[in-house]
């Protein structure tokens, strides 16, 4: 694929919907929300860019229920969305109880291989698009794993044929907090199913004691590893500035669009 | 299932594994117990470092969505709701918190209520803005439905007693708030006044989460109190003082609401 086929874009932030409805230079934009009723810049957003639905659906540890089967429809339809996006998670307990209220990766173990296959072609069976999903950043590990997380999702890709929505920060944020060269982590993962590509800045968390995903511009080094990941993408689409918080400037999100831009 | 160093995990599956790592990331105290702790799952400063991540960045979705008319304001008040997860008062708290549940939400709404109180700028209404925001910030905690069952949610609503959801809250306000909540989220320069009338809201939280706030009224708090899901329809009309036609309305407002739902006697 050339550059000039690649869709460069950014995250839908409402408060930033003055901006984004006059911006330049950004091809599409990732909807992590509905809009809301009183969102006064959507209809120009929306009659202005390509969407790309990127909601929570659900967990795909269990099957979507109908109402989130029809609000995932419903929502692709709004957006007229080219495919839809899901997470490899598994962020609330079976009976609800609790809920961590972020991504957060399954065990990469058989059973958790065999449930999100099975729900992930009995969601993509209902979906009008296809379905693309994202690895998530695991910052420990688990003992009871028993798959590298590349292997456990090259066999999710394989049975699925589902797209691969690649997060470049997740995977250079495992290879820091496991001591791996990020592009030696980034060879192991199933480059070949890659449709869309996350790029984020991060920065130093006082809890994690290390960096972790912020609202902030890419650095130099991140948007090298992204042209050097998208080189080996062949079936890329779209490569999104993955930003979307109430922090996030209008200058920092339109900047890094324009420097993702330039680096790839 | 065995690990490396032999010991056996006791666990009928994986999904239930996996719970236990997340109530462990969720539920401070769980996570200090002898319980979770030799089960060697993760490394314990790791865990503990994410947990911590969690439960501010949990809070901090929470305070910028209950409290966002109090950081509308905070250029006057020069107190934005969200610093206090940067406070001493959040860090004592660490050790307690479990995330999404009403004790945990209390009291980081406490920690929030009292910081931005504590302005000295002149805003009339602003205790009576705060009691809502806390009361918003209660009613979405607790567990919640992820996924329709077949046995659907609430009743029917054809002859089981009426039961006032658990956590729904009636709010007796000073001002009359929801006439200027919309003006607190449009550009401002002079700060936007209030009426000086009593009012009564409903706050409520949907099965799915869904918090939602309504106008009460005598007969609709007299319902909210009553519905204990024994009371029949005509006890309620009764002690409410309502025509059973009109209480039967009021009902199905509130069960959309979230505030009632009918016994289902299981």
């Amino acid at each position: 694929m050339s550059n000039a086929e690649l869709m460069v874009g950014a995250f839908y932030n409402p408060h930033l919907g003055a901006e984004l409805a006059r911006a330049e230079g950004i091809d599409h934009l990732a909807m992590a929300d509905p809009p809301a009723a009183t969102d006064p810049w959507w209809p120009a957003i929306r009659a202005r860019y390509t969407l790309l639905l990127h909601d929570y659906l659900g967990q795909l540890s269990e099957p979507l229920d109908e109402r989130s089967i029809a609000r995932a429809r419903a929502l692709a339809e709004l957006y007229g969305t080219p495919w839809v996006a899901e997470h490899f998670q598994c962020l609330h307990t079976a009976d609800g109880a609790y809920n961590l209220n972020y991504v957060f990766p399954p065990l990469y173990t058989e059973e958790f291989l065999d449930r999100f296959v099975r729900n992930a072609t009995a969601l993509q069976a209902r979906l009008d698009q296809p379905l693309v999903m994202e690895n998530i950043p695991g910052f420990f590990d688990v003992a009871a794993s028993q798959w590298p997380e590349p292997l456990w999702l090259r066999r999710f890709f394989e049975a699925t044929e589902a797209g691969f929505l690649l997060d470049l920060p997740h995977v250079w944020l495992e290879a820091h907090y496991h001591d791996r060269k990020p592009e030696a982590w980034l060879a192991e993962f199933p480059l070949e199913h890659v449709v869309e590509l996350h790029v984020a800045g991060v920065r130093d968390d006082r809890d994690l004691g290390g960096p972790w995903i912020a609202p902030a511009e890419p650095s130099d080094d991140m948007l090298a590893f992204a042209a050097y990941a998208l080189r080996r993408c062949p079936r890329a689409k779209a490569v999104t500035f993955d930003a979307f918080s109430p922090s996030l400037t209008a200058e920092i999100l339109l900047r890094s669009v324009e420097r993702i831009r330039e680096a790839l | 299932m065995w690990r490396s160093d032999g010991a056996v995990i006791l666990t009928s599956s994986d999904r239930a594994l996996q719970d236990d790592v997340i109530r462990a990331l969720a539920d401070a105290p769980y996570r200090a117990s002898a319980d979770w702790r030799r089960r060697g799952l993760a490394d314990p400063d790791r865990l503990e470092r994410y947990a911590r991540f969690l439960a501010r960045h949990f809070y901090y979705e929470r305070i910028v969505q209950f409290f966002k008319y109090s950081r509308s304001l905070a250029r006057v008040t020069a107190r934005a709701p969200e610093v206090v997860l940067e406070g001493d008062g959040f860090a004592v708290l660490l050790p307690s918190v479990v995330l999404g549940s009403r004790e945990t939400a209390q009291a980081v709404a406490r920690l929030v209520v009292a910081h931005v109180a504590a302005t000295r700028a002149p805003i009339p209404y602003l205790g009576d803005l705060l009691r809502y925001e806390e009361a918003m910030m209660l009613v979405e905690a607790g567990p919640r439905v992820w996924r329709e069952t077949a046995k659907g949610e609430g009743g029917n609503g054809k002859g089981e007693p009426p039961q006032t959801v658990e956590g729904t809250v009636l709010l007796d306000l000073q001002y009359d708030l929801p006439a200027v909540l919309p003006q607190l989220l449009q550009p401002w320069t002079e700060l936007p006044r209030a009426p000086e009338v009593p009012t009564q809201l409903l706050v409520a939280r949907s099965p799915h989460g869904r918090v939602a706030v309504a106008r009460s009224d005598a007969g609709i708090a007299a319902v909210v109190q009553l519905a204990d899901g024994k009371r029949t329809l005509e006890q309620l009309a009764a002690g409410a003082g309502l025509p059973v036609g009109q209480l039967e309305a009021t009902l199905q407002g509130l069960v959309e609401l979230g505030a009632v739902r009918f016994s289902t006697g299981s």
